[in-house]
Parts: C-alpha cells; sequence; structure tokens
C-alpha cells in the first residue's frame, strides 16, 4: 500500500471507506473548502462599459443558490471519492462529480459560458463507457471490485487501467480546461469556479494512487 | 508551427472529438489484449431463466449472498434479506415482482438488489436527484435573464 498507515474505516457492506494518511488528508482539504464555499460570499464584479458609466455585476440570488449547492454537492462528492476502497462506487463518485461540475458551470446564462458547459457534458456522457467498462472487464477478470482485495491479487490489468485513467480524464480531468476556455475566472462568482479545480486536482491524485495500488 | 496547433485545439468544441477518437484508438488496441471471465466471481450470476415462474423476486434472487470481507457478514445477512413491507405486499400477490417496473433501479426492490454493495444504492440515486436539480433549475429560469 502506498497511501501511508490506515487509521480506521468505515464498513458499509461490501464497500469500505478507509481513513488512510492520504485519503484522510484529501478528505480534509475537500471538506475545509466545502465549508469555505458555503460561508463566502460570491464577488462583484465592475465591468467597464465602452460607452457611459461602467456597471457592477450582481449575482441574483436564484442563480447563486444553485451554484452554491452544485458546489457543495460537488466538495462531498469529492470528499467521499477519497475515502472509497471500490472501484465501481469510485466510478459513481466521478460521474457526480462530472455532472455537479456541469450544474456549476450551466447557470451562468452567457452564450459562451452555455457552449463550453455543452460541450463538458458531452465529453463526459462520453466518458461514462470508459469508466463503467473498465469496472465491468476489472470485476470479471478478477471477480472482485475491492482495492483492498485486488490490491493481493497481481492480475495484469494494464488496458483496464488505461481504460480507467480515459475515463477519469474526460469525467473531471478535462473540466478545468473548460472553465479556463469559458471564461469563467472572470464571469461573476468566482468561489464556485474553484470547487471545479480543486475536485479535479484531488481525483486526479487519487486514481492515481488507486490504478498504482491495484 | 506549435502555436498554430495550440489555437486550433483551443475550440471548445474540438475536446469531445478528439476524446473520442483517443478512445476508439484505445479499443482498438484493446481487440488484442487478452479477455476472460474468471471463474471466481463474488457476484455470480443465475442461469438465465432458472428462477422464472418459481420465486417473485426472479430474476434478482440472491439466496446465498457472498460478502468481500467474511468478518461483516452476519451484519450483511440482516440487511440483504430486508423487505419493504411494500415490497412484501407485492410480492405475496405476485410472481412477476422482479420484471415490474416497481423493481427497477431506483425501484423498492433496491435493497435486495443493491444492499450487499452498500453506497452505491445511495449515489446512484443522488445522481439521478442532481441531474433532475440541474434540469428543472434551466427549465423554470430559461426566461429569466
Amino acid at each position: 500500500m502506498i497511501d501511508g498507515g490506515i487509521f480506521g474505516i468505515v464498513p458499509f457492506g461490501d464497500i469500505i471507506f478507509k481513513y488512510s494518511m492520504f485519503s484522510t488528508i484529501g478528505f480534509v482539504i475537500a471538506i475545509t473548502f466545502t465549508i469555505l464555499v458555503y460561508l463566502t460570499k460570491p464577488e462583484k464584479q465592475l465591468e467597464a462599459q465602452k460607452f457611459g458609466e461602467d456597471k457592477l455585476i450582481d449575482i441574483p440570488l436564484h442563480e447563486l443558490k444553485n451554484r452554491r449547492y452544485m458546489a457543495i454537492v460537488c466538495g462531498i462528492a469529492t470528499a467521499g471519492a477519497m475515502l472509497t476502497q471500490d472501484i465501481f462506487d469510485f466510478a459513481l463518485f466521478l460521474t457526480l462529480v462530472g455532472i455537479a461540475n456541469i450544474g456549476i458551470v450551466s447557470a451562468v446564462k452567457r452564450e459562451h459560458v452555455l457552449n463550453a458547459s455543452f460541450q463538458y457534458g458531452l465529453t463526459s456522457i462520453i466518458a461514462t463507457l470508459p469508466l463503467f467498462g473498465a469496472s465491468a472487464l476489472i470485476l470479471a477478470k478478477t471477480g472482485t471490485l475491492s482495492i483492498l482485495e485486488l490490491h493481493h491479487l497481481n492480475k495484469n490489468l494494464l488496458f483496464e487501467k488505461i481504460l480507467y485513467g480515459l475515463g477519469m480524464a474526460g469525467e473531471t480531468g478535462v473540466a478545468p480546461y473548460y472553465a479556463a476556455k469559458a471564461e469563467m475566472f472572470r464571469a461573476p462568482g468566482s468561489p464556485y469556479i474553484l470547487m471545479i479545480h480543486l475536485s479535479s486536482l484531488l481525483l486526479i491524485v487519487r486514481t492515481v494512487e488507486i490504478l498504482l495500488t491495484i | 508551427m506549435i502555436g498554430k496547433i495550440w489555437n486550433y485545439l483551443s475550440k471548445p468544441e474540438l475536446v469531445p472529438r478528439l476524446f473520442a477518437i483517443t478512445l476508439a484508438i484505445v479499443f482498438i488496441f484493446g481487440l488484442f489484449w487478452p479477455i476472460y471471465k474468471d471463474n471466481n466471481q463474488l457476484y455470480p450470476k443465475p442461469e438465465y431463466h432458472s428462477q422464472a415462474l418459481k420465486t417473485p423476486l426472479a430474476p434478482y434472487d440472491r439466496s446465498i449472498v457472498k460478502a468481500q470481507y467474511p468478518q461483516y457478514l452476519p451484519d450483511l445477512g440482516k440487511i440483504t434479506s430486508y423487505l419493504t413491507p411494500i415490497a412484501i405486499f407485492i410480492k405475496d400477490r405476485t410472481l412477476f415482482f422482479g420484471t415490474t417496473i416497481v423493481s427497477t433501479p431506483g425501484g423498492i426492490l433496491d435493497e435486495i438488489l443493491y444492499y450487499t454493495r452498500g453506497m452505491d444504492t445511495v449515489l446512484e440515486s443522488s445522481i439521478l436527484l442532481v441531474a433532475f436539480i440541474i434540469f428543472t433549475w434551466l427549465y423554470w429560469n430559461r426566461e429569466r435573464d
């Protein structure tokens, strides 16, 4: 095991949530940022106009509520994905993060933002095929889905691992690209966008850890 | 030259296509990769039509449950054989409970189908819930500026 010592486990049937050195750090980071996102107010923006007065762009409350909710869902899913010790469960967490990311982006009513989030939605729909396909192939080949068990089995899973990595890349890995592409940093309401980046970063590191372990 | 390629790649609508092409290439290489089924499965599948008209829970009757971690097996048995009162009510009246609409994923059969896999059923329904939230929000606010 490359993730350090075990502090404790939470069994849910066949799925085990494990607090190891690595996963606890990721869990605490994700939860901390979720609380920060919940507490902070979105920033307002002063947009310079070519003619006339500059105007202050404010986020309306109904949009703020939706995006904040999606950011919190995204944070909780990231925190859960840090702990889970099951291939299929991790794939479901990835999908939940992906769809929450689309939710964060899609609430902004601007054409280029909506275009980018539509393309991101297409990518994550395509990515479910390799993600769940790789889980199914791993289950067929080894007869189990638990990462703790797969660690002892020593089977050659190179192709499945490549597929799994590709699925992760399409599901959350490309999210920062779209967030940057849609100029979401300049769109008002910045703290919620940070959740996309944080979840993407943490999930990439966690996927590498899983692929090295099994 | 490289600048031109970067500029070409920077269009958002290009990424799904590139991703799909990459995937197709990987799948073509996958044809040469040995894919087989191990016979020692944790979640065995019963033979086709072997349960039909014999048990109301067909084809999902999992009479023998194997646990991934045998130390949690006693607790697992208590939960896995649990049916809600509504499920018992329907089960007593028809032999086709397992194939009715109420027992599709998300329906009331989920307890026996998925509980051995713990968090999965929670996550599947929450994915569906989040998708519906996004859709309804976009639908209700489609005319608002």
